[in-house]
């Protein structure tokens, strides 16, 4: 573990390497309770970085994650300069990950609230079973995207793959371009203006809003639906 | 869960060590057993035979029923038998045998002493080497990363569905095709189905295990005639379950995936050479440089072939 010197935000440079990922988290978390900015350097793709990080920290990832990177965040604020590995920010209740290039399989599974930001495309199975939140994908939806989502909002700019948003319940799929084909249940609406105008308030804060977007606005055709209840807010509150 | 890999080098070279490495960073995923299948420059005749011995206090006797049922189908032992000299009651032994007359003839009368002695490949390159274990403790048993060659599979195998012993570890050897072996990440739920189909064909199991049976699927419909890249085509669409395999030969690995998407595959190619692997921390460990990207195949339904030498992928 290093500092780096002459930052606003004291800066701690931790060398992940072939290290017992338990010391690693040791100098995370250490650095997380002095307030200190993390880079994390030669990370070889290990998994579980940055797990269970408290609002207010910062961790920048230099080069690829591997699983569950960001799982369980509860505010933090996470960078991955390049790939994340399957479950990028599961769980995570808030907080902000950006992840610079591509995100496997289940980016933001299970999430309930916060933003996950991917550059590059996504794996299958984005926001699989999320509750809440928001994941932005500026590439491609992988297959099954959105697959059994509770509630959130996914947002792709370069398409979706097959079987999209496939048995989604209260979860919305927002894609731009091409969607191969819809999963069982998904169907495509027209989105209101100030639908639109809520996605693009999302994507204003990153640089990506454009007003001049096509958008299908994808959700449950409720024919998979057994509530006695057609108000799902009802089941939200068990 | 287990953890699968492929490795092809751009020249002959020390393939064991780097299949000990791609393994070892995925020992995680299933510590019950590990294995290896190598590819060394394939021999004109003869064929290297791999067999695992289960009482070492016999050993003398097994090799000698093993050799009279090689004389039987007119062939003999051109290389002594040597073996591993741990402490354990089953062994691997290692020989060099003349052809036989029939291949699948002299398999099949072989497999009658399997109980004793089970061959775990033969082929005029393939070496299987399997035992229970981690990858550096198989490794340091079996001179693992001393081994050369062009290519070869890593395994690192939870058990699931079949028993936790030596000889169903992966990978399996596609028995009797010589030089076909494979390793595979998943579950297939019409196993049984397909085992009567393939015993009714001929075909012996020795284990329970549902990697055994795909390496003999794609060899048979290999065997009818269809391309690899077909039976591997085929494959995707015939057997039920979860799966990613990778089943190599002399010249070539190829890989399918199910039409569900649930186990990983990614892939590093440096100009034809190939690393492989079920994450992307094990294909790390051979090229360690972030500036090098990595090809995720998470997608569904997906087939390739890598050709040794020659790097091709279709999807």
């Amino acid at each position: 573990m290093n500092r780096a010197p002459g930052r606003t935000m004291a800066e701690t440079v931790i060398d992940v390497g072939e290290r017992p990922i338990r010391a690693v988290h040791e100098d995370i978390q250490k650095a997380a309770k002095a307030g200190e900015r993390m880079v994390l350097r030669n990370t070889l793709s290990r998994h579980n970085l940055g797990v269970g990080l408290p609002p207010g920290c910062e961790l920048h990832a230099e080069g690829s994650v591997g699983y569950y990177c960001g799982g369980l965040n509860t505010g933090a604020r996470i960078t991955v300069e390049r790939n994340a590995g399957w479950g990028c920010g599961e769980a995570m209740s808030a907080g902000h990950i950006t992840v610079g290039g591509y995100a496997g399989m289940s980016v933001g599974a299970a999430m309930l609230g916060g933003l996950i930001h991917v550059r590059g495309d996504c794996g299958p199975r984005a926001g699989v079973a999320m509750k809440g939140g928001t994941i932005v994908v500026e590439g491609k939806l992988g297959y099954q995207s959105g697959f059994m989502a509770h509630g959130g909002k996914i947002i792709a700019l370069g398409g979706a793959g097959p079987s999209c948003a496939d048995a989604l319940w209260q979860g919305e799929v927002w894609v731009c371009g091409d969607v191969e084909d819809l999963g069982v249940d998904a169907v495509i609406t027209e989105p209101s203006a100030e639908q639109v105008a809520e996605v693009e308030a999302i994507l204003d804060p990153l640089g990506l809003s454009d007003r001049s977007r096509a958008w299908r606005r994808i959700v449950a055709g409720e024919r998979l639906w057994y509530f006695q209840s057609r108000d799902a807010k009802a089941w939200l509150m068990i | 869960m287990c953890g699968i890999a492929g490795r092809i080098l751009g020249a002959p070279g020390p393939v064991g060590r780097d299949l000990v490495a791609l393994m070892a960073a995925q020992e995680h995923r299933g510590a019950d057993s590990t294995g290896f299948a190598v590819y060394s420059t394939p021999r004109e005749n003869g064929y290297i035979v791999r067999a695992m011995g289960f009482d070492r206090s016999r050993m003398g006797q097994d090799l000698n029923d093993f050799r009279a049922i090689l004389r039987n189908n007119g062939a003999d032992v051109i290389e002594e038998p040597s073996w591993d000299n741990s402490r354990s009651q089953h062994y691997l032994a290692r020989m060099i045998v003349s052809d036989p007359v029939d291949m699948a003839a002299w398999v099949a009368e072989a497999d009658e002493i399997a109980a004793r002695l089970e061959m775990q490949s033969v082929g005029r390159s393939l070496e299987i080497i399997k035992d229970v274990g981690g990858a550096n403790a198989v490794a340091d048993k079996h001179g693992i990363r001393e081994m050369t060659g062009t290519h070869g599979l890593g395994h690192a195998r939870l058990a699931t569905e079949s028993d936790v012993r030596p000889n169903a570890s992966h990978p399996f050897w596609a028995r009797p095709f010589p030089d076909v072996a494979i390793v595979h990440n998943g579950q297939i739920t019409d196993y049984y189905t397909w085992r009567e189909k393939l015993e009714r064909k001929g075909y012996r199991f020795l284990t329970w295990n549902d990697s055994e049976l795909i390496a003999v699927w794609v060899s048979d419909r290999m065997k009818q005639g269809l391309s690899m890249e077909e039976a591997l085509t085929r494959s995707i669409h015939e057997i039920d379950g979860v799966f990613t395999y990778m089943i190599a030969t002399p010249s070539a690995i190829g890989f399918a995936k199910d039409r569900f998407a649930m186990k990983p595959l990614v892939l590093i190619d440096q100009n034809g050479a190939i690393a492989a692997g079920t994450e992307e921390q094990a294909v790390r460990r051979v090229y360690n440089d972030d500036g090098i990207d990595v090809i995720n195949h998470d997608g569904p339904s997906l087939h390739g072939i890598w050709t040794v030498g020659n790097q091709r992928v279709a999807a």
